[in-house]
């Protein structure tokens, strides 16, 4: 990981000076007619120092890569910034980095630019996928004034769109992983909490192709229906 | 949880991946590159119940898989019985295909996931430089189970023998062990220059040759000790009138155990290595097996054979539990260990006769009949008596007047050997039952209404009397009677086929889930490992070898007759033979501890004490067993 980024640093040094142009960094894609069965989906997880996206920072990011259904291991995303200025004394007991990771985090600018161009551009889908979505917006738009929207899907709803009435207990990650008893070898990790997740939407996309849902596009319908069905039983 | 910042030169993901593997053979062998390099190429997939992983369509398998959760259900396709059959179950932490990736060719197995399953896999080169870089992952893929039980083994050796401070093992091929140069003579020397060379040489023994070299007698210096005290012929004799003829030979190919056999049953101390031609090439004595270790299996059996009291024998009980520690610490495996038993109990049951004859012979010869596991040669710590008599009514007597002298004679034996520790049969299958002490005309009657008259009482005690076996007295008669009672059921497919049947009464104690069956037994987990994990195979195995025509009744030894007649397919014979020999091992291991801990023996043991490889192998070796009796099924369409 620490290799590839110092090439990708490298890389960036050598053929362009100073920091690089948002338009130089891939474009975001629309969802449209690309089989589920094909693309690229980017499975991320947040760690921030508290819930208050206004004042609130993040300081690690965990993301996996699903490639044509299945999760490879060898695309994946997992560092922890650098901001030893903030305040983690809230949150430290949540997510495990102190103080001194902190310290020894990646450079915040060149983290971020190197997680766009690993993105490229993918949908992206997080559990509870607001909250990551505003701090990573929020974020980019502070650091590198970078302010265009990825496609963004919340496993969140997915997990009940395709397993309706489930009885898992609750609404949260944990609920949805004991159900389908997976091992989260490290939760509150935002590396291992995004593989957690991007297991669950394994789970998920099998049940969408069984049911004859193949494009992006198509998935996204499923969950806007899902969302609207919920917000009409209200509540 | 771990903090984010420990080892931060490898992803969380990567890092939890590895840890996975590590719980697991052949991973747990492996170095920790050796694991990074699988997790940094793995992807992950995940498969609802039902769905097809793997099948033959797919072409040359280019992906090697390891389950991380669920199962997957290997289906063959059954040409007989036309349906789909399944042929293996793997769960967590197994891989798969091995054959077919290392083949380069397509599976042959259709891999559907049985349940929610996600899997672990990487492609073919990420596969290729694992194989070629990683010993214990090119070994596990090339041998698969059987090279997981060859650890089992090899650690229980080692942790056996740290204790016992030696290395060489009982399947040590006898030319590997630095043999002396025997001293030699021929047949026409005297004694006294026979007796002279061997002062020169400073050895106790030696052999005597002919001009082919070779071993024709040998003489050594207890015989010398017997010749003078007895005064049976000069020193100036030639040796061949001393000397003790055909002195036992074995192949140099031969093993340590082969040779302790042979010493323990004739009581010879010494025993001539020959070649092809059966020249002599080498002597080796029960002092070269056995001087590393302090295993005395010849001293023990020489001295039951020759006990001269039963408190001697009584007392010598110990020893032998003592001996099944040491052979199970060197390495003897299972079907050695029970045989070295079975060896030291006929020793014991013999001698047992014997010192009686001498006190009070009945004054009528007779064969002394074992059944059940001693007839299998199959038998552990834990035994109970099973036994009869056979004999040949002499003429002017009736059957009944025989009886009179042999019943009571009979029950002092059985009484007696109760004291040396074989339990008094509780089904009164013992020599001073009446209806066990038969002659052999009796016996034919007895076997012909146990073959046609088949009841479910005559199916229950086949496991006893169907597995018999002479150990005292003229051997002939047994073996017309068996071949009778060969002969008869071959020619009666319903007693088979009844057989059969009660040869599936008791299945292997896993469950749909591929997890153990409990018994209930309060509120402790325990497995049953003679009832639940060996009777599956010994009794399916009966069915076969009976059916077949085989003569013995060891189930070991059966397997190899039923390859030998292509009734079994030799990979499915190995395959059984090391699962059930691996059960036995896990059962004795069991004993031995209860012995430790002064515990009653039982067969039962919590399979939450083993560890997850032995745990692993012994829900392989149940499998073993559920395809083993889906054998006998199909053959008998039950």
């Amino acid at each position: 990981m620490l290799e590839q980024i110092k090439l990708w640093i490298e890389r960036c040094r050598r053929g362009r000076t100073g920091s690089i142009a948002p338009e130089m960094l891939p474009t975001p894609k629309k969802p449209g007619d690309q089989l589920l069965s094909d693309c690229r989906l980017i499975v991320l997880d947040l760690e921030t120092t508290g819930l208050n996206v206004g004042k609130d920072e993040v300081i690690a990011i965990g993301a996996v890569a699903i490639n044509k259904g299945a999760i490879d291991l060898s695309d994946q995303f997992d560092l922890i910034l650098k901001r030893p200025e903030l305040d983690i004394t809230e949150t430290v007991l949540i997510h495990g980095i102190g103080p001194e990771a902190l310290t020894h985090g990646h450079e915040i600018e060149e983290a971020l630019l190197f997680l766009l161009e690993w993105m490229n551009g993918d949908p992206v889908l997080a559990y509870h996928s607001a909250f990551d979505q505003a701090f990573l917006e929020k974020t980019l738009k502070a650091q590198l004034g970078y302010t265009r929207n990825h496609t963004w899907m919340d496993v969140a709803d997915m997990l009940p769109a395709f397993f309706p009435n489930t009885p898992t207990g609750g609404k949260g990650l944990d609920y949805w992983a004991d159900y389908f008893g997976l091992e989260v070898s490290a939760r509150h990790h935002a590396a291992s909490d995004a593989l957690a997740t991007a297991e669950l939407t394994l789970i998920a996309l099998n049940r969408a192709h069984k049911i004859g849902l193949k494009t992006l596009k198509e998935l996204q319908g499923k969950l806007r229906y899902h969302r609207r069905l919920q917000s009409m039983h209200g509540a | 949880m771990a903090p984010a910042n420990k080892d931060t030169t490898r992803p969380q993901n990567t890092r939890s991946i590895m840890v996975f593997l590590q719980a697991h053979a052949p991973f747990s062998n492996m170095d920790d590159d050796h694991l990074a390099h699988f997790a940094e190429h793995a992807t992950l997939r995940f498969y609802a119940d039902g769905d097809v992983v793997l099948s033959a369509e797919d072409g040359l398998v280019d992906r090697f898989y390891v389950v991380k959760q669920g199962r997957i259900r290997g289906e063959r396709h059954n040409e007989q019985a036309d349906k789909m059959e399944t042929t293996f179950e793997i769960s967590v932490g197994e891989c798969f295909p091995l054959a077919a990736i290392v083949g380069e060719r397509p599976t042959r197995t259709l891999h559907r996931a049985a349940g929610d399953t996600f899997c672990l896999s990487i492609e073919q080169d990420a596969f290729v430089s694992l194989f070629s870089e990683s010993e214990p992952f090119r070994d596990f893929c090339l041998r698969g189970v059987s090279s997981l039980l060859d650890q089992v083994n090899q650690r229980i050796q080692t942790g056996a023998m740290a204790s016992m401070g030696s290395s060489i093992s009982l399947n040590t091929p006898l030319e590997r062990y630095s043999l002396r140069k025997p001293i030699t003579c021929l047949a026409e020397l005297t004694v006294r220059k026979a007796v002279a060379h061997m002062h020169e040489n400073n050895v106790g023994s030696i052999v005597i040759i002919d001009d082919n070299e070779r071993p024709t007698g040998i003489f050594t210096l207890r015989d010398l000790r017997t010749m003078i005290a007895e005064d049976r012929c000069t020193l100036d004799s030639p040796v061949h009138e001393i000397m003790t003829r055909n002195p036992c030979s074995l192949p140099a190919e031969a093993d340590a155990f082969d040779a302790a056999m042979l010493m323990a049953e004739h009581h010879f101390s010494h025993l001539c290595l020959v070649d092809k031609d059966g020249r002599l090439i080498g002597m080796v004595s029960e002092r070269d097996l056995f001087s590393l270790q302090r295993v005395d299996l010849v001293n023990l059996a020489r001295t039951i054979g020759t006990a001269t009291q039963l408190s001697t024998l009584v007392g010598l009980r110990a020893d032998v539990s003592g001996l099944v520690d040491a052979m199970l610490a060197h390495g003897a495996d299972s079907g050695q260990v029970v045989k070295i038993i079975t060896t030291l109990n006929d020793v014991t049951v013999r001698r047992v006769l014997e010192l009686n004859i001498q006190k009070n012979d009945p004054g009528i010869p007779f064969t002394w009949l074992t059944f059940g596991s001693e007839g299998r040669q199959e038998q552990t710590l834990l035994t109970d008596q099973d036994n009869g008599i056979l004999f040949q009514t002499p003429d002017g007597m009736t059957e009944d007047q025989v009886r009179e002298k042999l019943l009571p004679f009979a029950r002092v034996v059985n009484d007696e050997l109760a004291e040396c520790g074989f339990t008094l049969c509780k089904g009164n299958i013992m020599a001073s039952n009446p209806k066990l002490c038969l002659s052999d005309r009796e016996w034919d009657d007895w076997f012909i209404r146990f073959i046609d008259a088949s009841t479910p009482q005559n199916l229950v005690y086949s496991s006893i009397f169907l597995d018999m076996r002479a150990i005292f007295g003229p051997t002939d008669s047994l073996e017309g009677l068996l071949e009778r009672v060969l002969t008869r059921i071959r020619n009666n497919a319903l007693f088979q086929k009844m057989l059969a049947g009660n040869a599936l009464q008791r299945k292997p104690p896993l469950t749909m889930f591929r997890n153990f069956r409990y018994v209930t037994d309060g509120n402790k987990r325990s497995l049953d490992l003679k009832r639940q994990g060996l009777a599956p195979f010994v009794e399916s195995i009966r069915v076969f070898a009976l059916a077949n025509g085989v003569r013995s009744a060891n189930t070991l030894e059966r397997m190899d007759e039923l390859v030998k007649t292509g009734v079994f397919d030799s990979k499915d014979a190995d395959a059984w033979k090391d699962a059930y020999s691996l059960i036995q091992v896990i059962r004795m291991r069991a004993h031995q501890e209860m012995l430790d801990k002064d515990e009653e023996l039982t067969n039962y043991i919590d399979p939450d004490d083993l560890n997850p490889l032995d745990r692993r192998i012994l829900r392989e070796s149940f499998r073993q067993a559920q395809r083993l009796q889906q054998k006998l099924e199909l053959t008998y369409q039950l």
